[in-house]
């Protein structure tokens, strides 16, 4: 029996999880919210998580009905993300590992996604759409590397949603992309946007802001709706994933597609992908909101993988990294 | 201001006990500070005090550095108040 404790601040979410050989615990969350038109800072955003990670730690402890000496090994996220939620987050990790006498492990926020949704969906070989507000990668695994096949190559699709939504002054509660999807289903006509696949690489910069260009024109023109161009957006947007996965499922023989990170909860993405799946005869994977957005679980699931499988993480290695792709971690857990 | 010696500030910590001044030292001393952030920070523990000594080119860069140590010390020790005491060496 392995308890593992997870701890994840990347950006916006706070989240404290506890998982014990493959069911999850507990796994509180609090978000920050900024008002529309505006994004979270980093230091704003630090400020959120050290005002009520201590509360989140309880919850997840209490809820768990967990002591701390039952706990194997406390996990947080090392990177990638903003640095100084990162830190904020790390600092909680490596104090409370100490005081009670537990191995501490970092894990790659982006495995914490794919370990996560493996769990929860059985998927066993996925090909993997990781797609949240500051990553955006398709990855299948091989040789003990998840590796990434395509991914965007400047603004993370995640981002091209909140920032859009920033332009139409959309609510950020409870994220900007939710709240896109619901208007998105009133939309009526496609607007046609960019369109920016590089071979198995996306962009999403050209369509944010040639929408920041003309939104204000064509809503003010009555050409077409807020509603409009959330449909059209979304369309434009996730026929590029969908496409980049197929291209990549092809190239890999896979039969099984697994959606991952926070963008990963819209069902009109998982609706497109199941149609791509169903005319190759492939299964489609996806979570809900609790497990596809940042939350300590999936923190703490990697992290029991890699605890299991060896690994810790001493405290002079214990150093948070903006930057860390999903390739650079060996796989120590897989065949 | 002509002379070129680094601005330096010194600050002193004192736990309740060795232990939680060391476990302080541990968990604020893996991030270094930028390599060319024009910033330097060395920590140490003596007995139950923490110390940490700045050198920083500019007073600017000085004041960002120790405001934001601060903050995370202050984390530390509300995490130790919460979820301490520290458990006994076993």
């Amino acid at each position: 029996m392995t308890i593992v404790l997870g701890f994840e601040g990347s950006a916006n979410k706070i989240g404290v999880g506890i998982v014990q050989d493959g069911k999850v615990l507990s796994n509180p969350r609090r978000t920050y919210i900024t008002p529309p038109g505006q994004g979270f800072m980093p230091s704003d955003t630090a400020r959120h998580h050290r005002s009520c990670i201590l509360d989140v730690l309880k919850e997840a402890l209490e809820e768990a009905n967990v002591q701390p000496k039952d706990i194997d090994c406390v996990a947080y996220t090392k990177g990638p993300g903003m640095g100084a939620p990162l830190l904020s987050v790390a600092i909680v990790a490596r104090t409370v590992a100490q005081l009670w006498r537990k191995p501490l492990l970092g894990v790659n926020h982006c495995i914490g996604h794919i370990e996560m949704g493996r769990l929860i969906t059985g998927a066993k070989n996925p090909t993997v759409l990781y797609v949240s507000g500051g990553n955006t990668q398709v990855i299948a695994y091989s040789e003990h590397r998840y590796r990434i096949f395509g991914e965007t190559i400047d603004i993370a699709v995640g981002n091209c949603l909140d920032r859009f939504a920033r332009v139409l002054k959309i609510s950020n509660d409870p994220s900007p992309g939710y709240n896109i999807e619901q208007m998105a289903k009133k939309g009526k006509k496609f607007v046609e946007l960019p369109y920016t696949v590089k071979g198995m690489d996306v962009s999403f910069s050209g369509i944010l802001s040639y929408t920041e260009d003309v939104a204000h024109k064509m809503l003010s023109s009555g050409e077409c709706t807020p509603e409009d161009l959330c449909f059209s957006l979304q369309e434009t947007l996730f026929s590029m994933l969908v496409e980049t996965t197929e291209r990549a499922m092809a190239h890999c023989g896979s039969q099984e597609v697994l959606i991952v990170g926070g963008v990963g909860c819209n069902l009109r993405l998982q609706e497109m992908m199941e149609i791509m799946c169903k005319e190759r005869g492939a299964k489609l994977f996806a979570t809900d909101e609790r497990f596809c957005i940042d939350n300590g679980a999936m923190i703490a699931q990697a992290g029991w993988e890699m605890f299991r499988s060896g690994q810790i993480t001493s405290l002079q290695d214990s150093w948070i990294t903006q930057r860390y792709r999903t390739d650079e971690v060996e796989v120590t857990w897989r065949d | 201001m002509t002379a070129r010696d680094p601005l330096q500030f010194r600050l002193q910590v004192p736990f309740p006990c060795s232990r939680e001044a060391q476990i302080a030292h541990d968990t604020l001393s893996p991030d270094a500070e930028p390599r060319k952030g024009g910033v330097c920070k060395t920590l140490s523990v003596t007995d139950n005090v923490l110390h940490v000594h700045w050198r920083a080119d500019e007073a600017r860069i000085l004041r960002v550095s120790v405001s934001s140590f601060l903050e995370h010390l202050s984390l530390v020790v509300q995490t130790m108040d919460r979820f301490g005491p520290a458990l006994p060496d076993s």
